[in-house]
C-alpha cells in the first residue's frame, strides 16, 4: 500500500495483493540467495583456516609418530603413552579399533582434516604401524578467531547486499508498474475531462425541466418532458458518480446527523420517474427511523447507487423495497441477481457482471468506498433471476 | 553350581591353550635371540589389527617361507626358515591366541 502511494497510484485490492506477493517473493528469494552465498563463504573460510592449521597439526603428528616409534622399540620396558600439552591424540588399529586416546570424546576417521566440537582434527597414516597404530589423530582446540571475523564479514556483506537488492527490486517494481499506472491515470484523466465537459449542459437541462410549468402542458408533451427528465437525471447520476470517483479522495467530509427516513424518501422520490419508465414499483418500508452521523452528500450517493442498480438490473414491471430499521438500510429488487461466484468481486472498480445493461461498473465500488469510510457493513444476498438484496448496517 | 562348573571349564581351557603355547612355542624360542616378544612387535608393525596379525602368524606357521616372513634377510640368512608346524589347525589357533593375549598393546598403555 505504501509502495502504491509512493508510486502515485491508487491500486485495487487484488493489485495490492499482487504487489505484496511479488515483494514477499522477491525478499524471500533475496534472503535465500544471500544465505546460500553466506554458507558457501563460511565453508570456504573454514577450509582456509583448516589448511592454515594443517601444517601445525602435521608437525605434531610427526612428533607423536617419532615418540610412538621409541615406545614400540621399548615396549617391554615402558608402557607410558607419549603426551603433549600442545595437542591431544589417539591411535587406532587398521580395523579402526581404538588402541589409546588422551581424551574421551568420540573420534571420526572418515575425513583427513575436520572441525568438530570446536576442535580441529588431523588423521594421519604412518608408514609403519608402531604399536599397531594404523590411524593417528592429533587435535587442537579452535581459537575461533576466524569464526568471529567470518561472522562479521557475512553480516556486513549480507546487509549491504540485502539493501542493494531491495533498491534493485524497487526499481524493477517501478518499471513493471509503469504500464499499469499509465493505464489507470489515462482512464482517470479521460473521465475527469469528460465529466467536466458534461457538467454544464446536464445542469442546464435538469434545472430547465424543473422550471417548466407542467400544468400548462398537454399529456403527450408531458410524457416527452418526463422522458427528457429521466434521461437528464441518468446522465446527472453518472456525472456525479464519476466526479465522486475521480475526486472522491479529495472531497472533505462534512459530517452531520442524517435523518435516514427523510433522506430515503427524498432519494426514492428522485428515482420515481426513472423507475416508472420500466414500470417498476418502489415501496418504502420504514420500520424504525434511524440517524447516521456522516456526510449527507456521500450517503445520498450511496443510496442513489443502490437505487440506480436496483432499477437498472430489475425486470420490467418489477418491484423495489427500500427498508429502514434500527441502524440498517436495505434495498431489495426483483432483478436478474448476481451469480454466487461474482458476489465477492462485485465491489471492484469497473467490474460488471452483466454487460447487457448500461453503466461503467463503478456503482458498487462507490458504495464500498463510502461504506469503508464510515465503517458501514455491506451485506449482499442474491439469487440469480430472483433478485438481490443489499443491506447497509452500522 | 553351574557358575563353578563354567569357571572350572574355562580355567581348564586356558590352561590347555597355555600348555600348547608353552610346549610348542616357548620351548624352542627361549633358545634363540631375539626373544619371542620381538617377533610379536615385528608382526604388529606390519599387520596392525588382531585379526590380520593372527591370520598372518597362523599362515606363516602352516606354510613358512622367506617371502612371508616378517624378519629381515640378514636374520633369515643367519637362522634360516623355521620348519612347518606339526600342530593341527586348532592347536595353532590356540597357541596364537595365547601369544596375542600375552603381548597385545590393548589395555596396557598408560
Amino acid at each position: 500500500m505504501l509502495a502504491s502511494k509512493k508510486l502515485g497510484t491508487d491500486f485495487h485490492q487484488s493489485e495490492k495483493q499482487t504487489l505484496f506477493r511479488f515483494s514477499a517473493l522477491y525478499i524471500l528469494l533475496t534472503i535465500i540467495i544471500i544465505s546460500v552465498f553466506s554458507f558457501i563463504y563460511f565453508e570456504l573460510q573454514k577450509d582456509l583456516m583448516l589448511q592454515q592449521q594443517k601444517s601445525t597439526l602435521q608437525k605434531y603428528s610427526k612428533e607423536l609418530i617419532e615418540n610412538l616409534k621409541q615406545l614400540h622399540k621399548n615396549f617391554d620396558k615402558t608402557q607410558i603413552y607419549p603426551r603433549s600439552d600442545k595437542f591431544e591424540s589417539a591411535i587406532f588399529d587398521n580395523e579402526k579399533k581404538l588402541i589409546f586416546s588422551t581424551t574421551k570424546t568420540k573420534l571420526r576417521l572418515d575425513k583427513i582434516l575436520y572441525l568438530e566440537n570446536e576442535t580441529i582434527h588431523l588423521v594421519n597414516i604412518p608408514e609403519s604401524y608402531y604399536l599397531g597404530a594404523r590411524y593417528i589423530i592429533v587435535k587442537v582446540k579452535d581459537d575461533k578467531q576466524w569464526l568471529e571475523q567470518t561472522k562479521k564479514e557475512i553480516i556486513i556483506f549480507g546487509i549491504i547486499t540485502f539493501l542493494f537488492m531491495l533498491t534493485i527490486g524497487y526499481i524493477l517494481l517501478r518499471l513493471f508498474l509503469k504500464p499499469m499506472r499509465d493505464a489507470i491515470t489515462l482512464l482517470d484523466e479521460f473521465i475527469k475531462d469528460t465529466t467536466h465537459e458534461l457538467n454544464t449542459p446536464v445542469s442546464t437541462i435538469v434545472s430547465n425541466i424543473e422550471m417548466i410549468d407542467r400544468s400548462s402542458l398537454d399529456e403527450k408533451l408531458l410524457k416527452k418532458i418526463d422522458r427528457i427528465d429521466i434521461g437528464a437525471k441518468t446522465i446527472s447520476n453518472i456525472y456525479q458518480d464519476l466526479t465522486y470517483l475521480t475526486l472522491g479522495n479529495k472531497i472533505i467530509s462534512n459530517n452531520e446527523d442524517i435523518d435516514i427516513e427523510q433522506l430515503v424518501l427524498e432519494r426514492v422520490q428522485y428515482f420515481t420517474s426513472l423507475a416508472l419508465a420500466k414500470k417498476i414499483k418502489i415501496c418504502t418500508n420504514i420500520i424504525q427511523n434511524t440517524i447516521l452521523y456522516a456526510d449527507k452528500f456521500k450517503i445520498s450517493k450511496l443510496l442513489d447507487n443502490l437505487l440506480s442498480n436496483a432499477i437498472k438490473y430489475n425486470k420490467v414491471g418489477g418491484e423495489i423495497v427500500v427498508s429502514v430499521e434500527n441502524k440498517k438500510i436495505s434495498v431489495e429488487d426483483t432483478g436478474i441477481g448476481i451469480a454466487k461466484d461474482n458476489i465477492s468481486k462485485i465491489q471492484e472498480r469497473y467490474k460488471r457482471c452483466n454487460k447487457s445493461s448500461g453503466g461503467f461498473g463503478i456503482g458498487l465500488n462507490i458504495v464500498s468506498t463510502i461504506a469503508k469510510e464510515y465503517n458501514l457493513k455491506i451485506d449482499i444476498t442474491s439469487k440469480e433471476n430472483i433478485g438481490t438484496k443489499v443491506s447497509i448496517s452500522w | 553350581m553351574v557358575k563353578k562348573t563354567v569357571l572350572i571349564f574355562s580355567l581348564m581351557f586356558c590352561f590347555a591353550n597355555a600348555t600348547v603355547y608353552e610346549d610348542n612355542c616357548i620351548k624352542c624360542h627361549k633358545q634363540f635371540t631375539p626373544s619371542i616378544d620381538k617377533y610379536f612387535y615385528k608382526y604388529l608393525l606390519i599387520y596392525s589389527s588382531e585379526t590380520d596379525m593372527k591370520n598372518a602368524i597362523i599362515s606363516y606357521l602352516k606354510y613358512p617361507a622367506k617371502e612371508t616372513s616378517v624378519m629381515s634377510d640378514a636374520y633369515i640368512d643367519k637362522f634360516g626358515i623355521k620348519e612347518k608346524s606339526k600342530l593341527n589347525e586348532n592347536e595353532i589357533k590356540q597357541a596364537v591366541d595365547v601369544y596375542w593375549e600375552k603381548y597385545k598393546v590393548f589395555g596396557k598403555l598408560k
